[in-house]
């Protein structure tokens, strides 16, 4: 049965909720036909999984009981929140595992495969977070109500919905990575010696708000070239005044449409050293080659290998780094720490948008430089969707 | 206000880890049991019921290691705690770590059994809401899939809830969190006045947003969300943004209401000023005189050893001898999620007999409302418990402002 807002309930928040309904249509169709082909007769989006809930409802919060026979989901929201593709949601107020359960068992799921999205990291979704993202006790409540139910992951159900962009998301993709260049410029524009770290940091965040991207932590380091394991801020930092040969290696995030992508490129106070430029022109030459195997069918695995032994004869190393622009976490995840042995079969496809930025590395690896920005695949291969000369920034 | 690069504050202290971890070995030990474990928390990007519950998702990690994200291990005989992070740099509260290595439940499993706890009564933070802390989250912040591995991999273990074991030890603020406190709210009200600066009719409602947080980032606060009303008074409730909104321009008339919030030493202080685009009508002057005194009687009240029954009492019935209503608005101040809670959503009868004690410190913005409903107002900000009552954490003046 419907749930009603609680008295008291707190303000609605409004978000950004501009998608079409067609675009609605098309993940929960897409959603649906990737559980069919699982074998789950209804997903759960739990409590926790925030990330896929706005996926699937465009509200800030919510949980999802959507059947794959093509009924109607029952969605469950709080704060009276509602819009054009959820007008009627369940309402409540800070308790969730009651309303999840009540739907599964409306849906008629007493004794069904419920497939919960969330419950581990996926191969292109919550990649970072390996062990998933569901709060516990509420699931646990809900699986009580449900006890001849079967409740297994099924992550990858929304996530490989997620991994290929409608022309729809690529418009907002695009705008993003406008968003995201536009804080870069501003960063490069008023990094000089002398300047406020912190002030520096918040100017760079002001230029991305006032160009309305949705926050996300702008990552700094701001050390002097060559420091080994330069200090990572996501804040800003305090007691820091910059100065001349720092190297600013910067994480720039913007968020329009949901969609999240990002754009990097060093800036050093100084001349840049004569011993750095052979890296970095190796990082030139593994971009443009590794962006040219970014393409439809291409695999994963074949990408990485190709990127981590593109510099074995040169006496020096690259290194595969990338991730999936969209609505967070989003995949296949490659670095240091994510080998990404699990999606090495996994093809690059039409409509993938990845950020792109593979490391180069002297044979030591003292030196480290990195240079990149959101790509879009298409039919005949892929295209940068952000618009800078390759290379370290010198501000001399 | 000092900028950033004259801050000189680099970190709490070893003491201060010192005495943190003390109160919950003392209070583990009161309820007997033989560690506290903080396990993996979902993050706020996901579990994300409200800002508060958010940033306060893995606040019990940050209370104790200064790390963004961890699981803590805690033996209650005093032995130094193992911590589980994905963090590649650590800080001097922690030097050691072990990575989670592909699993957190297999890492925070092992770490248990090297504490000896695989037949011990292990006290769990965050598996439910807390009195203290977690209050907005019911049903808890703790991660699903890492933390079944853990009661499959113990199950001789007793596992039980711990909220309040590291809640109450969050609930006093030491000196160095109260200094972290001050200056959080005196950013804080400088974006207010940033706010006050600005507000205009014809203003871009999404850069007034964006210059306020860049003021506060601007001098050292960690960024988080302001909450951001707008609109002509009456009719429904004023909508609430918590990003920069597009297309929404201020006009003649227009109420605004706010959330500002500042983070310094990862303690989140928050100050929140009703402004009003024109004269204010006759007609709301009671309301707001009443919620100015109520605020400054709340404050006397406000003393070591009253519970908050009686406090919560004297507050909702202060609007009736003005033929006003008031109700009790205000929770904790801290890492995120801090209580006790009293809004018009969590009434806060649960905790009718919690204390109040010295060093606490809330955010105290009492609600007034005109006897038909027809208009309310808030105003507030934080307030340090000390002996002799509450004490603002920044100096300003209750009221609304008014811009003509």
């Amino acid at each position: 049965m419907p749930w009603q807002s609680p008295p008291g309930a707190g303000a609605t928040v409004f978000i950004w909720s501009g998608y079409s309904l067609a675009e609605r249509d098309r993940r929960w169709k897409a959603v649906r036909e990737n559980a069919v082909k699982g074998g789950f007769d209804c997903i759960l989006v739990p409590l926790g999984n925030g990330v896929d809930g706005r996926y699937m409802t465009q509200l800030r919060c919510s949980a999802v009981a959507l059947p794959t026979d093509g009924r109607a989901p029952i969605i469950i929201a709080d704060r009276s929140s509602r819009n054009d593709w959820v007008p009627e949601p369940w309402q409540t107020g800070r308790e969730w595992a009651e309303p999840m359960g009540e739907a599964l068992l409306d849906l008629g799921m007493h004794q069904s495969r419920i497939g919960v999205v969330g419950l581990k990291g996926g191969s292109v979704t919550h990649c970072n977070s390996i062990d998933g993202v569901v709060n516990h006790t509420a699931l646990e409540q809900v699986k009580s109500k449900l006890p001849n139910a079967r409740f297994d992951d099924a992550t990858d159900v929304v996530g490989f919905v997620r991994y290929v962009k409608s022309q729809e998301e690529i418009g907002f993709v695009r705008r993003s990575a406008q968003v995201a260049e536009a804080a870069l410029d501003e960063l490069i524009k008023l990094a000089r010696p002398g300047v406020d770290a912190g002030v520096l940091y918040s100017d760079v965040i002001a230029r991305l708000l006032e160009l309305r991207s949705e926050y996300y932590p702008l990552a700094v380091t701001i050390d002097p070239i060559g420091t080994t394991n330069p200090k990572r801020y996501t804040n800003p930092p305090l007691s820091k005044r910059l100065e001349k040969n720092i190297l600013i290696t910067n994480e720039v995030n913007a968020i329009s449409g949901a969609q999240l992508t990002q754009v990097c490129q060093p800036i050093l106070l100084g001349h840049i050293p004569s011993e750095w430029k052979p890296v970095i022109e190796l990082q030139r030459e593994v971009y443009e080659a590794g962006l040219e195997l970014i393409k439809p069918g291409t695999a994963i695995g074949a990408l990485r290998d190709f990127v981590n032994g593109f510099a074995a004869k040169q006496n020096m190393k690259t290194q595969i780094q990338m991730h999936g622009c969209g609505y967070g976490d989003d995949g296949p995840l490659l670095s240091s720490n994510f080998p990404g042995n699990h999606v090495s079969d996994l093809r690059i496809e039409k409509g993938n948008a990845f950020v792109w930025k593979p490391i180069a590395m002297s044979a030591d690896e003292r030196i480290q430089f990195t240079w990149g920005g959101p790509v879009l695949v298409t039919d005949r291969g892929s295209e940068p969707l952000f618009k800078r000369d390759h290379g370290m920034i010198s501000i001399i | 206000m000092e900028s950033p690069a004259d801050i000189t504050w680099n970190g709490y202290s070893l003491a201060e880890r010192d005495w943190r971890w003390q109160r919950v070995r003392n209070g583990a030990a009161k309820a007997g049991f033989d560690c506290t474990f903080v396990p993996l928390c979902v993050d706020g990007r996901n579990l994300h019921l409200s800002l508060e519950q958010a940033r306060g998702t893995r606040s019990d990690c940050r209370f104790l290691t200064q790390l963004e994200n961890g699981a803590v291990i805690m033996p209650t005989d005093g032995r130094k705690p193992i911590i589980i992070s994905d963090q590649e740099t650590g800080n001097d509260w922690v030097p050691e770590r072990r990575p989670p290595d592909g699993s957190w439940g297999k890492a925070m499993a092992q770490a248990l059994v090297d504490a000896g706890m695989e037949r011990a009564r292990i006290g769990v933070s965050g598996i439910r809401r807390g009195f203290y802390t977690h209050g907005r989250a019911f049903h808890g912040v703790v991660n699903h899939t890492s933390y079944a591995e853990v009661l499959q991999r113990l199950p001789n273990a007793t596992f039980e809830n711990a909220t309040d074991i590291i809640g109450y030890a969050r609930y006093v603020k030491s000196e160095e969190q109260i200094a972290c406190l001050r200056r959080g709210a005196a950013i804080a009200a400088a974006g207010i006045e940033k706010m006050i600066e600005l507000a205009r009719p014809g203003m871009d409602e999404g850069i007034l947003y964006s210059r306020v947080m860049q003021r506060m980032v601007s001098l050292g606060s960690e960024y988080y969300p302001m909450a951001f009303y707008s609109g002509l008074h009456g009719g429904r409730r004023l909508p609430r943004f918590e990003d920069p909104t597009e297309g929404r321009f201020l006009q003649p008339m227009y109420r605004i209401a706010n959330e500002v919030d500042a983070v310094f030493g990862g303690l989140i202080a928050q100050e929140q000023q009703p402004i009003f685009l024109g004269p204010i009508p006759d007609a709301w002057k009671p309301a707001i005189e009443a919620q100015r005194d109520l605020y400054y009687a709340a404050l006397e009240r406000l003393k070591p050893g009253i519970p908050f029954a009686e406090f919560m009492n004297f507050v909702n019935s202060f609007g009736e001898k003005r033929g006003l209503k008031s109700l009790m608005l205000m929770h904790g101040r801290g890492y995120g999620d801090d209580g006790p809670l009293f809004t018009p959503q969590n009434r806060g009868a649960r905790n009718r007999d919690v204390l109040i004690e010295k060093g606490n410190v809330f955010i105290v913005k009492p609600i007034v409302s005109s006897a038909d409903g027809s208009f309310d107002t808030s105003w507030g900000g934080c307030v340090l418990v000390s002996e002799s009552g509450g004490e603002p954490l920044v100096k300003r003046t209750p009221g609304m402002i008014s811009i003509t």
